[in-house]
């Protein structure tokens, strides 16, 4: 008898089953990127955590508990996935 | 038809844009350049300060007086009040009497009305309107850190494109929701500073430098009020800044940045002392917290609702308007 049994969310946009295409983040989730020659190096000793504060990972990457009591269900912008892939 | 409650969008319509994210950036300069001060409005605060600094050195002629604040880093919102310091060789000047007969001098000379004295406080100033202008100003007396502070931000605005504009939304944002005033809990002005130039520092995409941070100010809002209203860790991460970059900290490392009463509190480590934290004053981050979370809710929701919608039914329709209020007197 629940009513969600039925619903299966899934967005054709990102394949992700947690929300449908009409909320997908990546709607307004998109960076207008810099042209090759324009770009620098990765600041890489500059990767801090917004969840613990140490050093060396992004707040979505964390190991630790999570801080904040909001969830965080489709990911932030602090990710290691928002890096360039030829940096990854 | 356009509405005028967000008076930003006449005459700048953005809907026919591909990407939600640039017409959002488009936006947010649209606002920025609409609540920037005109040539003539700087050329007036520019001889009031002038007059009232004149009157400074008649008075007192070992003291000078300085600006700091939002008006010393081109940071103000219309109609905010210009910050000033009162400083002199013999570093005299901050006791009642000096107050009082600074306030006296300045109704004598009529470059003062509304004159209010505030000799008891933590910082004592005296606030007044100058009757010419009808500007509102507030002197405080021998401090120098307001002017440090003003330098370093001034440093940061050169080295960081996009922070002047990302901040004016913030502090917009803030003022509309009366979440602004330290004496109430809110973010002071030097704290968003502080947030919105450790987001920019810290943020993948600027690290990596694959992003022009100009050209992308749509995404980043959203990307900041995310980060400070659903994931930063309020219990445990402590914000340090220095001139040259920003950087955090688990609290626990410096008991100076916890709070005695609470865990979850924002510490902003002070670039000029170590063990004092900026924020301090602003005891009511869970409400800020909130309201970051529900400004992005809010504009998130908004991107689905305009990215769905036809063009026709896109026109003269404002995806800022949602979040930011303007309520001040037409520009
Ligand atoms: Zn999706
Ligand atoms: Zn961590």
């Amino acid at each position: 008898q629940c009513p969600h049994k039925w619903r299966r969310i899934f967005c054709t946009l990102c394949n992700s089953k947690r929300h449908s295409r009409d909320r997908c983040p990546s709607i307004w989730r998109s960076y207008y990127l810099l042209q090759g020659n324009r770009r620098r190096a990765l600041a890489i000793h500059k990767i801090y955590c917004y969840n613990c504060g140490e050093k060396g990972h992004f707040g979505d990457d964390c190991y630790h508990d999570r801080s904040s009591r909001v969830p965080n269900e489709d990911g932030s912008a602090f990710s290691g996935e928002n890096l360039p892939k030829q940096v990854k | 038809t356009l509405n005028t409650d967000y008076p930003w969008i006449l005459n700048h319509d953005h809907s026919k844009q591909r990407e939600i994210a640039d017409w959002l950036t488009l936006e947010i300069k649209d606002f920025v350049a609409y609540i920037s001060p005109s040539q003539e409005e700087i050329t007036v605060r520019n001889a009031t300060i002038g007059k009232i600094r004149r009157a400074v050195k008649e008075l007192w002629p070992d003291a000078d007086l300085h600006v700091f604040g939002s008006f010393a880093t081109d940071l103000y919102l219309p109609g905010s009040d210009i910050d000033c310091v009162v400083n002199s060789s013999a570093g005299d000047k901050e006791n009642r009497n000096c107050l009082y007969s600074l306030a006296s001098f300045l109704k004598r000379r009529k470059l003062a009305t509304q004159v209010e004295v505030i000799a008891k406080a933590r910082v004592p100033i005296i606030k007044f309107v100058e009757p010419e202008s009808q500007i509102h100003i507030d002197v405080s007396f021998e401090r120098t850190n307001g002017v440090e502070a003003a330098k370093i931000i001034r440093g940061w605005l050169t080295q960081t494109p996009g922070l002047r504009e990302l901040v004016l939304i913030v502090k917009q944002f803030l003022s509309a929701r009366r979440l602004n005033n330290v004496h109430t809990g809110g973010l002071g002005g030097f704290s968003v500073i502080c947030l919105v130039y450790a987001f920019l520092e810290l943020h993948p995409r600027t690290l990596s430098a694959d992003i022009s941070t100009t050209e992308n100010l749509g995404i980043l809002l959203m990307d900041l009020f995310e980060l400070y209203g659903k994931n930063f860790g309020y219990d445990h991460v402590a914000i340090a800044v220095q001139s040259d970059g920003a950087s955090y900290l688990p609290k626990q490392k410096n008991s100076n940045l916890q709070n005695p009463r609470t865990s979850f509190s924002l510490a902003i480590q002070d670039p000029g002392d170590a063990n004092n934290n900026i924020s301090r004053g602003s005891f009511n981050i869970r409400d800020i917290k909130k309201a970051f979370a529900g400004a992005f809710d809010l504009l998130t929701n908004r991107c689905f609702e305009l990215d769905a919608a036809t063009f026709k039914d896109r026109v003269g329709k404002s995806i800022l308007g949602n979040v930011i209020k303007y309520r001040g007197k037409e520009r």
